[in-house]
């Protein structure tokens, strides 16, 4: 298994070097730099040719290139012309918000969505398993940007101004602004608040799906010789459910969870947009509108860190779930 | 075996490294940033702490409780004055974290602000302006500002070398060394060639902290980590903490001048950045935020509706327009351009886009500007009939019957309107031209694009492009110099191309004219050479709307900005969040 992951990690490097080399020259060669975005008037030729060399942008692409790659090479992903602060520290500072947000809502998601997959499984074509199939189906073809306004609408601006419930959810941000004078537990309870909206808005579409993969899944299981010898020799249903069934049952639901994982870190836009959370995917959209050239490289290296480790693990997983898959 | 496992090992350092595991170094580290920050911040919280126990708040009625600013965009350049290119940044700057040395009132005159007096050598033909510096003026840390951080960032603004931005503050005066003298800790001198409004840089330019920033070479200031991450200024504001894409903390300044008004009322102010405007008008209507900066006309309602709110609106100092590419054969003739604006109706779009909050423009002259000439207001207005003479005259005709005019050569009269996406208030001018100018010959197909790219298109050398729809935010001092001057023509915002010799000689002259009275009759000149020569159809100067909770009292917000008098904000102690929470249990 070791031997396999170090096998997997040294050929990851040439695909996220390849990523990335592909990048900085799409990137670069998109119309438009990150001075041409300082408009002023009086932002004369001069003055923009100046702000180019102070940022370097003067040297021939592939100076830029070398240069940029062996900075890399040292781990130093430069300094972003936007936020006038490294790249790394940037980062340092964004990513535990989305990881925070989207380790949330995939944790949610897949408890939510095996749960409903196995009762809807074991209860095939009963009226509880079409109203979950059309709950799931509601859910998993609304837009998520839709679906987060509405959220937003009915539990934040109805609930607290027109209905008055107990219990409202802020719009939008992570923590309240008095935050720092909260004590420990206000603080738990504070975060905790803020999230709610956006998780759930994230992990409702995703558990939809979970859903339905789970379901099919386990309705395939379910007619296993193997499941039909464990009921024979009289284990309690549940057991012949949760340790024979959903344990094969779950191997197509780690690949949906491999394939999940990267797109959790990179393709949060909207819903950082629309609950103004401060994560990768707003940072990423924003840089490319900025020509930020190097937190659009940065990011983009460490999302494609985020695809090869996403698939590493749902790799290791299947060994997990399945003793016949061996590394060698 | 021995290469394969060293290969192995560089391989998992170079994964460790690019997955960027290893974040607290790298370019932080060649920067001097921990040592910066480390070096400042305790400097900053002994002093802040230290004058709070000096001066203890007595009247809790007023003085305390925070206040939440949000808006759609971040500060991108933070407090640094040096990289400034950002109407919000450079508002902070002037009235939150830093000072200008003047300021001005409600009726645009310059007041003491860092500078409590000034005197000017000779009024008609001035060459030196000396300013005297309060002398009760803290940097956060506990160093005083004196004469030498002035010197120090005219110095700094001044050199070519570090790109600031707005340029033009200094055609007239004399950069670098040579044109700042420090008489002594509280009096500095500068000098200038006689031009119109001398004053007006000093009202933006915030004073940089000379003894933090001193010996970083010019060309890196942009990228120092004063700007966002530890700024030390000495405003009435003290930085707390910036959250990138988030939120900026501020609290008050216990040590700010007492001649000045002393410590803010409020404890903490917080600007917030939330980029989705529904969101926006959502956290305003919970109370989640107290300001909202800038909402779109169609919220107004809402907002108007909402008992715990008021709207705050004024003009303010930017227009929306359409640049013209008088470089294209056929946008050179002034006739063609005129009857592009007369074939429009701007009064209907003022009513119908911003919903009447708006002022119909005829140049870049704002309203409550001195040199506005108010017998213009109506020029130009909607007359499809006109238009359609003027396209005659110039040789416009439609000899096919297509509908669509054309020239004596059979060239069609149609071109695109280029706007970027994500602005809808661009993208219904752009469709309403497509409709109105088509009632008068003339075919026009909007067109969409990313902002870096349409920038790219329309500000480099290959002008790629026949008309723009745009916005300008001006300062008080109005210089139309980079936008029109014919030998300014290849400056990157010189859209349209224009050449016109009188036009030239009024730029000229006018930012010469030291006197107001005397510059009057040369500005009325001027704007209706613009309504002649249309390198722009000017559409209407929008007027600025905030959305703002009630709670907060003794907010005023005009033509100089929003933050203009933060320093006066409260909120009575019964309506602070603090108080809210508790009662809620």
């Amino acid at each position: 298994m070791t031997r396999y992951l170090v096998r997997r990690t040294l050929l990851a490097i040439p695909l996220v070097l390849g990523i990335a080399t592909l990048l900085f020259f799409v990137i670069n060669l998109a119309p438009g730099d990150p001075t041409q975005l300082m408009i002023n008037p009086s932002m004369r030729a001069e003055v923009v040719a100046q702000m180019r060399a102070n940022f370097g942008l003067d040297q021939p692409l592939p100076v830029r290139y070398v240069k940029w790659l062996t900075a890399l090479v040292q781990g130093d992903l430069g300094y972003s012309y936007s936020y006038n602060q490294p790249v790394s520290q940037l980062i340092a500072q964004i990513l535990p918000n989305t990881l925070l947000l989207s380790g949330a809502a995939l944790a949610v998601a897949f408890v939510v969505g095996v749960l409903i997959g196995i009762v809807q499984a074991v209860r095939q074509y009963s009226l509880l398993d079409q109203a979950l199939s059309f709950v799931a189906l509601f859910f998993y073809s609304m837009p998520s940007f839709w679906l987060a306004l509405m959220m937003i609408l009915v539990f934040a601006l109805f609930a607290r101004n027109v209905w008055d419930w107990p219990i409202y959810f802020p719009p939008s941000g992570t923590r309240s602004v008095d935050f720092a004078q909260l004590g420990t537990w206000d603080q738990i309870v504070d975060r905790v608040r803020y999230m709610v909206l956006p998780v759930t808005s994230l992990a409702l579409v995703l558990a939809a799906g979970i859903a339905r993969y789970t379901r099919g899944s386990m309705l395939e299981v379910v007619r296993q010789d193997y499941v039909r010898t464990a009921r024979a020799k009289g284990l309690p249903e549940r057991t012949v459910i949760l340790k024979h069934a959903l344990r094969n049952a779950l191997i197509p639901v780690i690949t949906l969870l491999g394939l999940y994982l990267p797109v959790l870190f990179s393709g949060t836009v909207f819903i950082e947009y629309v609950f103004g959370w401060p994560g990768m995917g707003k940072t990423i959209v924003d840089a490319i509108s900025m020509r930020d050239y190097p937190v659009v490289m940065g990011t983009s290296v460490i999302f494609a860190c985020m695809v090869v480790v996403g698939n590493l693990i749902a790799d290791v997983l299947y060994a997990v779930v399945d003793p016949r898959i061996r590394y060698e | 075996m021995m290469a394969t496992r060293a290969s192995i090992v560089l391989g998992l350092v170079v994964v460790v490294a690019a997955c960027g595991r290893d974040y607290a170094d790298g370019g932080a580290a060649a920067m001097g940033v921990e040592t910066f920050c480390a070096d400042v911040a305790p400097a900053v919280d002994a002093f802040v702490t230290r004058m709070e126990q000096e001066r203890p708040v007595t009247d809790s009625a007023r003085y305390g409780g925070t206040v939440v600013v949000a808006s759609i965009g971040d500060l991108p350049d933070g407090m640094n004055h040096f990289a400034s290119s950002n109407y919000s940044a450079s508002q902070n700057q002037q009235f939150v974290n830093l000072m200008p040395l003047i300021r001005y009132d409600a009726s645009i005159q310059p007041q003491p602000y860092l500078a409590e007096s000034w005197e000017v050598d000779d009024l008609t033909r001035p060459s030196t302006i000396t300013f005297h510096l309060r002398r009760d003026v803290y940097w956060h840390d506990g160093v005083r500002t004196d004469a030498n951080d002035v010197a120090f960032t005219y110095k700094v603004v001044t050199d070519p070398e570090t790109a600031y931005p707005n340029a033009a503050f200094w055609d007239h005066y004399v950069g670098g060394a040579a044109g700042v003298e420090v008489i002594d800790s509280f009096t500095v001198r500068v000098r200038l060639t006689p031009h119109a409004d001398y004053m007006d840089p000093w009202t933006s330019v915030s004073i940089m902290p000379r003894h933090l920033l001193e010996g970083v070479p010019v060309s890196q200031l942009k990228q120092h980590p004063y700007g966002t991450q530890c700024p030390v200024g000495n405003g009435p504001f003290v930085f707390v903490e910036h959250r990138p894409q988030e939120s900026w903390t501020f609290k008050a300044n216990p040590a700010f001048p007492t001649g000045l008004g002393g410590r803010p009322y409020l404890d903490r102010y917080v600007f917030r950045v939330i980029p989705e405007q529904t969101t926006l008008l959502t956290d305003l209507l919970t109370e989640n935020i107290d300001v909202y900066l800038g909402p779109r006309a169609d919220q107004v309602p809402e907002i108007i509706r909402s008992e715990a709110l008021d709207l705050l609106h004024s003009v303010f100092r930017s227009y929306t327009l359409v640049a013209w590419n008088a470089r294209r054969p056929q946008l050179a003739d002034a006739r063609v351009r005129r009857a592009m604006t007369l074939g429009i109706n701007r009064h209907e779009i003022v009513e119908a886009e911003l919903r009447g909050y708006g002022v119909v423009a005829n140049s870049g002259v704002p309203p409550f500007h001195w040199a506005y000439d108010p017998t213009l207001v109506d020029s130009l207005r909607y007359d499809p009939a006109e238009a359609r003479r003027l396209l005659e005259e110039a040789g416009w005709t439609d000899r096919n019957g297509d509908g669509v005019r054309e020239n004596t050569e059979g060239v069609p009269l149609e071109f695109t309107i280029k706007y970027n996406q994500g602005n809808r208030y661009r993208q219904d001018i752009a469709e309403i031209m497509q409709a109105q100018l088509d009632q008068i010959g003339v075919e026009v197909q909007p067109q969409v694009m990313e902002f870096g790219t349409m920038i790219a298109q329309i500000s480099g050398e290959e002008r790629d492009f026949d008309a723009t729809v745009f916005s300008w935010v001006t300062e008080f001092k109005l210089d139309d110099m980079d936008l029109f001057h014919s030998s300014r023509i290849d400056q990157p915002y010189a859209f349209s191309g224009t050449r016109n010799a009188q036009m030239d000689r009024l730029l000229d002259t006018l930012q010469l004219v030291v006197d107001r009275q005397a510059a009057i009759p040369l500005w009325k000149e001027y704007q209706l050479l613009l309504l002649q020569e249309q390198p722009y159809t000017y559409f209407y100067f929008p007027e600025r709307l905030d959305g703002i909770n009630k709670r907060v009292r003794g907010v005023t917000m005009d033509a100089r900005g929003e933050w203009v008098n933060i320093k006066d904000w409260w909120i009575p102690k019964e309506e602070r969040r603090a108080a809210q929470r508790a009662a809620a249990r």
